[in-house]
């Protein structure tokens, strides 16, 4: 049974110029213990899959169809409060800013307590603070982090980033939740600690058993540490499969692009092709596939239709060019 | 980290005296542009254009008028940090007497003006951030765009038109019921009989200057009639001033809780499973009041400055009122005095808010 | 139409518009220039379209009495002073004395007289002038003041910007209204003496703003560019850092002029500036205080005036805020 299904999502954005279809007819699904990996550009709709996962959207979105099954209940039609019991324990999502992440007037200490106290109330266990504080210094050093007791008496600002990054990883074990959706959680980090804290993902997702969705820009970051590999494009799939198939043989033209472009370590003679064009504009899509303006293999049945899915053993790619 | 709170307040404290003496000089060096003669100072020490020459040879000789002018200037500090602001040019009696007895009025007035402002501001600001772009938050973005705009006396005037004469809700002026004798400000000397003896006279100014607004002397008194009395006067002039003050503090509760709510913490405390009203009023408006507290400051000073106008309307015998009175009578003594004395207090509040922002906010305190 | 309608279109808002560009259908983009940016949004936004209207009406209206009454002084016919009024603003005619307002000899008397039988309508617009020159005279100053010192000290940094911070600190020290009554007391009564005080303490706010918009401009790299070029630093000021960073001081400036009216009439409401038999929107609403309650109209008309002007101003300032889309900071 899967943690996170979802089925044909469509969610918008009313803004000033016109309504943006942020994610249009999406579906996957999350397995249990399974980590998948959400690619592509800014814009594409990754972090609002995110969001609209734990209903926290902004208030101009709002789910247009489809559904969200996370954990066996439905998330697009919840209330506020059934909306509050998911959150946390079924499924917890970590954002990009860490400096932004956590609560700047009150201790690590006091912050991460929160969490285990809301866990307790949620799963109806009794908050004890001399047991809470023992599994919160225990969980501080399970995320690699030396002197729990000294870094719970800190303020956020006296933390680094990569420390911070650390301690809401620890919040996150604390929640204990099913689901883990990570938001670009390495992208303003240190190239160094970048590394680090992958590894510790790595570990920890061995370790508890958890799924994880990662959203990420860095397709090689995705295939660090993930299972399988989404890539989205102006808010559609376009290619889904296996982590290692899509980085050694992707099928869709963007797919390939997105790998063309990596630098490949330290090889100067390899080739690096960025994609050219732009991204689209979201208000007004190209007709057709999304992707038709900078594909290279653009045909003209691309730019009337729609390209359906097409499922191939695990794979799934959204493109003319097969089935 | 003990350490760096103390560096911290030594810091804020030597700023604000700092500040200080740049206000006393840029005082002196304004005086001594408009009356740059001994002759032309003394007719503003005199309180009169048509002083006999005699007197102001008098006055010259008194206060030392024809001397050097940093000489001057040493002795006018001097005279400030000693309290002596001159005598008053129509009641004879030294300044600081004087606003010694009517500042603390007008700071009860003004402080509960603001407490009033503060708390309405905090209200109105955060339910329009949390109602962001909808009809709540454009009323009430039109109700204080149109009361920042109103002139202090126009407030005064309406509040006491419809609540005090139409509606009898409230007594339209005063300090207090006038048949009530005013209650006696509290030295403390019985009770400091266990002091040592040198700490015995300060302690007592101390207690003196606390007890002294007249509702607290009031209430430490036991007049509980004149508690009552004095409590019904206030309102409405405090209501004046919180009316014309608030919009400010809402504006900018609107604006740092919308930038609060944007934040992934806020996120992060709705993704522990952390009810929207913890989340909204405890995480977010704790960081979003932190910059409302160097607000408080600034209003502060607005605030003294529309007292005078406030004190006059409603007949509410401070040091606004002096003001007024100084003005008519062009007693320009009592008028640089006031300038002193409220400029010292705005800096006094700024140090408070200063010491009260490190307190709210380690980035500030620990840095 | 609903509330939300109703509410929406009485305060025109259409939503946070981040940026000063205008998106057109089919992805045309296009900057206008400051001041065609402002306009083209402004009159397309109701209730500022209306502000506008009577922020115009009420200069145009200065402009031209303003005129009048400076060539009746000159040429010793001051009645050409209320030439264009319903009556003569300072003619005592105690047959007439406090009469509340009325539609009987229109328009004269729409607003009541005073205890002189003056027309309250005459005499708020026979000071309209007064009200209009302090505030833009006082703004106007305030911000070649503050740029040219602003500017420099940010821009060359050193002591010159240490001495400036210290000198704006001790201004910003005190309420500029208690101090506005210290220096207008002291240069002794008259209408340009409480000019020249508010011209005094107005500066070292826009002193701060330009500073701190010299401070980020100089290391942004335009300017980097042409100092590397070799230009000198006169024109890179000239050129680069004065016209960048007159643009969001608009917004500020637009708001300003209210606050300049609030202050100016708070010093006539405390006797200070021009003196009777003339008129002036704070001292006629203080000449009422006596009157008050059972003569209200003298009190609170004036005062109701002068909210209407301030509002406007602020209203048009609070839209190019929204507009330039940042708070600004100094």
């Amino acid at each position: 049974m899967s943690v996170l299904e979802v089925r044909d999502l469509v969610v918008e954005y009313s803004t000033v110029y016109g309504v943006l279809r942020a994610i249009n007819h999406l579906s996957f699904e999350v397995g249990e213990a399974e980590s998948v990996g959400v690619v592509g550009e800014s814009g594409s709709g990754k972090s609002t899959l995110g969001l609209s996962v734990v209903r926290l959207l902004p208030p101009n979105a709002r789910y247009a169809g489809g559904s969200i099954i996370l954990d066996g209940q439905e998330v697009t039609r919840m209330s506020n409060s059934e909306a509050r019991r998911i959150r946390g324990t079924t499924a917890f999502m970590i954002f990009q800013d860490p400096l932004n992440s956590l609560n700047p007037v009150k201790k690590v200490s006091t912050q991460l307590l929160e969490a285990v106290e809301m866990r307790c109330k949620k799963l109806g266990e009794t908050y004890d603070v001399e047991k809470a504080t023992r599994e919160v210094v225990e969980k501080i050093r399970d995320v690699r982090i030396p002197d729990p007791e000294l870094i719970m008496e800190r303020y956020p600002h006296q933390l680094s980033g990569g420390q911070i990054q650390r301690v809401i990883i620890a919040m996150a074990l604390l929640m204990r939740p099913k689901l883990l959706i990570a938001d670009e959680p390495t992208s303003a980090l240190d190239v160094t600690i970048q590394a680090q804290v992958l590894k510790l993902m790595n570990d920890l997702k061995k370790e508890y058993g958890m799924s994880i969705m990662l959203i990420t820009h860095d397709i090689s970051v995705a295939y660090n540490i993930s299972d399988r590999i989404m890539v989205m494009y102006a808010g559609e799939l376009v290619e889904l499969g296996s982590a290692d198939g899509v980085i050694r043989s992707p099928m869709h033209p963007y797919a390939k692009a997105l790998i063309a472009s990596i630098p490949r370590g330290v090889m100067r003679d390899a080739p690096l092709e960025p994609i050219r064009g732009s991204p689209p504009n979201m208000i007004h899509p190209p007709s057709g596939c999304r992707f038709h303006p900078r594909c290279p293999f653009v045909m003209d049945v691309c730019r009337r239709e729609e390209p359906r899915e097409v499922h191939q053993d695990a794979r799934v790619v959204r493109c003319y060019l097969y089935g | 980290m003990q350490i760096s709170i103390l560096i911290y307040l030594v810091r804020r404290v030597i700023n604000a005296v700092v500040t200080l003496l740049l206000l006393i000089f840029l005082i002196f060096v304004l005086v001594h542009t408009i009356a740059p003669t001994p002759v032309a100072l003394a007719r503003i020490y005199c309180g009169s254009p048509h002083c006999p020459p005699a007197e102001l040879q008098v006055i010259i000789q008194q206060y030392g008028l024809s001397l050097p002018l940093p000489v001057q200037f040493a002795h006018y500090v001097v005279n400030i940090f000693h309290g002596n602001f001159g005598t008053d040019t129509l009641y004879k009696v030294p300044e600081l007497q004087v606003i010694g007895e009517l500042l603390p009025i007008t700071l009860e007035l003004v402080i509960t003006g603001l407490i009033f402002a503060v708390i309405i501001g905090l209200f109105t600001g955060s339910i329009a951030a949390a109602n962001r772009n909808n009809p709540v938050d454009y009323t009430v973005k039109a109700v204080y765009l149109v009361t920042w705009s109103a002139p202090v006396f126009l407030v005064g005037f309406i509040l006491q038109l419809f609540l005090a004469y139409e509606l009898k809700l409230l007594p339209p002026s005063g300090l207090a019921n006038p048949t009530l004798g005013n209650p006696s400000p509290v030295t403390g000397y019985p009770y400091l009989s266990v002091v040592p003896q040198p700490l015995q006279g300060w302690l007592s100014g101390l207690v003196r200057a606390i007890t002294s607004p007249p509702l607290i002397a009031a209430a430490v008194d036991g007049d509980w009639r004149f508690f009552v009395s004095g409590l019904h006067h206030l309102v409405l002039p405090a209501l004046a001033i919180a009316i014309t003050s608030f919009g400010v503090v809402t504006r900018l509760t609107r604006a740092s809780m919308i930038d609060a709510l944007d934040r992934d913490y806020v996120k992060l405390s709705f993704m522990k499973g952390l009810s929207k009203n913890r989340v909204v009023y405890g995480t977010a408006f704790r960081n979003a009041v932190i910059p409302i507290i160097t607000l408080i400051a600034l209003l502060f000073g607005f605030s003294t400055a529309g007292a005078v106008v406030i004190e006059d309307i409603f007949q509410y015998h401070g040091m606004g009122y002096f003001t007024v009175q100084a003005i008519y009578n062009l007693d320009y003594i009592a008028i640089l005095a006031i300038t002193i004395v409220v400029g010292i207090s705005v800096i006094a509040a700024n140090l408070v808010a200063d010491l009260l922002y490190g307190w709210a906010d380690p980035r500030v305190r620990l840095e | 139409m609903g509330f939300k309608e109703i509410v929406k279109r009485f305060l025109g808002y259409r939503g946070t518009i981040a940026t000063a560009t205008v998106v057109k259908e089919g992805e045309e983009e296009r900057r206008l220039s400051g001041y065609r940016f402002y306009l083209d949004y402004l009159i397309k936004d109701r209730v500022a379209a209306v502000a506008l209207a009577i922020i115009t009406l009420f200069t145009a209206w200065s402009i031209v009495e303003g005129i009048l009454q400076y060539v009746g002084f000159a040429t010793r016919h001051r009645a050409l002073g209320w030439a264009l009024l319903p009556s003569n603003p300072i003619a005592l005619n105690f047959a007439e004395s406090l009469k509340p307002p009325s539609l009987s000899h229109f328009p004269a008397y729409i607003f009541g007289t005073n205890f002189s039988g003056e027309s309250i309508l005459s005499r708020l617009l026979y000071a309209a002038p007064k009200d209009a020159l302090a505030a833009y005279l006082v703004v106007f100053s305030g911000i070649i003041i503050g740029m040219l010192v602003g500017t420099f000290a940010g821009y060359f940094g050193g002591w010159a910007d240490e001495v400036l911070m210290r000198v704006t600190d001790a201004f910003l020290a005190l309420p500029g209204l208690v101090l506005a009554i210290a220096l207008s007391v002291l240069l002794g009564a008259g209408y340009n003496s409480v000019l020249i005080s508010l011209i005094l303490i107005w500066w070292p706010t826009y002193a701060r703003f330009f500073r701190a918009q010299a401070l980020s401009l100089k290391s942004r790299g335009f300017v980097e560019a042409s100092k590397l070029s070799g230009q000198n630093s006169l024109m890179i000021i000239l050129r680069h850092i004065f016209p960048n960073s007159v643009d969001p001081v608009i917004a500020y400036a637009a708001l300003d002029f209210g606050n300049v009216i609030l202050t100016y009439s708070t010093l006539a409401f405390l006797g200070i500036g021009i003196q009777p038999p003339y008129p002036e929107w704070g001292s006629m609403s203080s000449n009422g205080l006596p009157y008050f309650p059972q003569n209200w109209w003298w009190a609170i008309i004036p005062g109701l005036v002068i909210m209407t002007v301030v509002v406007c101003f602020t209203l048009i300032g609070d839209r190019m805020q929204d507009l330039i889309g940042g708070r600004l900071t100094y």
